[in-house]
């Protein structure tokens, strides 16, 4: 073992750490990708600065701490995500504005696509590594 | 002017910004010995101890934050003076200084060359610490050969300086490293000793990479450790215990704020362009430096056939280098990398405020610079410098930070842009 000579490795890390943490909330990765982008082309020769900054962008806190104009993310009892500006406040609900709602469901077994409702298709390769460079797709330990 | 009446060994504080005037006896400032009529300006967010070599008269005038705090002992521990005394009978060769932020390793290595000067001997110090350089301009490092007693490590003279390119050593080990390497050599040429002053980036993989390969490339003498709770230790245990000697924190050490440190830099920055005229260099003379720009063999534009305004091309190992009038579209892109492989491309006046180090043909800094322009068809570069004369030029190093000639910092550039 060798010491990092760079903060990237933390930078990586952190990025890898922040996406489990918001699995499955298109909102905060969104926040956290435009972030990391304007971050990065303001300082990218300070990799430590952004590793520290990136977990600012979405954070957990309590419903009586929102306060009005702040964006927020609300996950939902029922799995659901609603995100907005916050515009009012009172004791038994939040009323968002420029909000967004997500639908983060699983699946049946087949799902019935129509060839015409499709603008874009995308194939997903989760084994990259091996098929692109598999010398260094090492056994893991 | 208030006038203090000192007694030998009295002890005083002086924070800036002041002036002081020694009327009568010898004072230590510093460390340093200063006799009547010698006259001192501490500016703001600095603090230095004055000690009275005997009976003393001086007079000071305070400005902005200024004080004047007379103290009841000596800010300097003993255990530093036990130091300077080995120092001096035993004439090492090379001393490290390293330590966190806000322990004092600037005050300290000011202290030691000029209580070494008081005592015959010609110290020279190095700033390493490019973020807060006292010796050269931010983002350098540099050397400074003391002739006479300084108040401040920034009053002394500086005789060689090498560009860093950055405010901060991350992302520029490599200069770093080297060019602390070149200032020891130079270093050692001219003075009985060289101090260097280190960097505070003592935590984490690449901070402790940075203080190791320093320690290893310089292989110091004597390596003076200021600390306050053992936080050097993990570094300290690379080092042969024979050369490590551990020093306390003085008291009275002031910590700066962010905005003290970035308005303290802007000082400097901007006081290195006090005296700047515009320089123009003829880029088939001068070579360019830590950048991919001119080191590939030269392509005609003409022979490119893409739709896009290319005012220069090169091809180089790694594929090809553009420079365009303006951001070209994918398309045009694409077909280019079909023909050269992984294309770069520079936008014609994304250079502007870029700073750079100029050298000579030994790779001694002249000063550092501000890119105004590059005109690449003609191959020319203004920049606005202190250095006068274009013929002494012999490279530009490019570096990684704009900033404007007042020395305010408006924005980095990512490696590998040019």
């Amino acid at each position: 073992m060798t010491l990092e000579q760079s903060e990237y490795q933390k930078l990586v890390e952190r990025i890898i750490e922040l996406f489990e943490r918001h699995r499955g909330d298109p909102n905060a990765f969104e926040a956290i990708l435009s972030e990391l982008r304007t971050l990065y082309k303001k300082i990218p020769i300070y990799p430590g600065i952004i590793t520290m900054l990136l977990p600012k962008v979405v954070q957990s806190t309590e419903m009586d701490k929102l306060k009005e104009g702040e964006e927020v993310v609300l996950v939902l009892r029922d799995g659901r995500i609603v995100s907005g500006k916050v515009a009012e406040i009172s004791p038994s609900e939040i009323k968002l504005v420029e909000g967004k709602r997500l639908d983060v469901s699983s699946l049946d077994e087949k799902v019935p696509v129509r060839r015409e409702d499709v603008r874009e298709a995308k194939v997903v390769s989760r084994v990259v590594l091996e098929k692109e460079w598999p010398s260094l797709d090492f056994e893991e330990e | 002017m208030p006038e203090l009446k000192l007694k030998r060994g009295d002890v005083v504080m002086l924070e800036g910004q002041l002036s002081l005037e020694v009327r009568e006896g010898e004072v230590l400032i510093s460390g340093g010995l200063r006799g009547k009529g010698s006259r001192t300006v501490i500016p703001r967010a600095k603090s230095v101890p004055l000690e009275a070599e005997g009976d003393a008269l001086v007079a000071y005038t305070l400005g902005r934050d200024g004080k004047v705090e007379q103290l009841s002992k000596r800010t300097i521990p003993r255990e530093w003076d036990a130091l300077i005394s080995e120092v001096i009978q035993q004439r090492p060769k090379k001393i490290l200084v390293m330590g966190s932020v806000d322990v004092g390793k600037s005050f300290f290595t000011t202290y030691l060359a000029n209580t070494m000067l008081r005592h015959g001997l010609r110290p020279g110090a190095i700033d390493s610490d490019v973020g807060q350089s006292d010796v050269g301009p931010p983002a350098t490092m540099g050397l400074g050969i003391f002739e006479q007693p300084v108040a401040q490590l920034y009053e002394v003279p500086l005789s060689s300086a090498y560009f860093v390119g950055s405010m901060s050593p991350s992302e520029h080990m490599l200069e770093f490293v080297v060019g602390v390497k070149w200032l020891v050599e130079h270093g050692l040429k001219k003075a009985d000793s060289v101090i260097v002053n280190t960097p505070g980036w003592i935590f984490g993989g690449p901070g402790r990479s940075l203080q190791l390969y320093t320690l290893e490339t310089i292989d110091p003498d004597i390596v003076v450790a200021i600390q306050r709770e053992g936080e050097l230790e993990h570094l300290l245990s690379s080092v042969p215990r024979a050369r490590v000697r551990r020093l306390p924190v003085s008291t009275k050490v002031r910590s700066r704020s962010s905005a003290e440190r970035a308005s303290l830099r802007a000082m400097m920055l901007g006081k290195c362009f006090e005296d700047a005229g515009k320089l123009v260099l003829n880029l088939w003379k001068v070579r360019l430096k830590r950048c991919y720009l001119h080191t590939g063999r030269p392509i005609d534009v003409g022979t490119l056939g893409v739709q896009a305004q290319i005012i220069h091309a090169e091809q180089m190992p790694e594929g090809m280098l553009i420079v365009t009038k303006r951001r070209m579209d994918k398309g045009a892109i694409r077909e280019l990398e079909a023909r050269f492989g992984h294309v770069r491309t520079i936008i014609q006046g994304s250079e502007r405020n870029m700073m750079v180090g100029l050298t000579n043909d030994v790779n001694e800094m002249l000063g550092i610079g501000i890119i105004e322009r590059i005109d690449y068809e003609r191959g020319r570069m203004v920049v606005l410098t202190p250095v006068k004369n274009a013929d002494e030029v012999a490279a530009v190093q490019f570096g990684s930070m704009r900033i404007k000639p007042d020395g305010e910092e408006i924005g980095t550039i990512r490696q590998g842009t040019f």
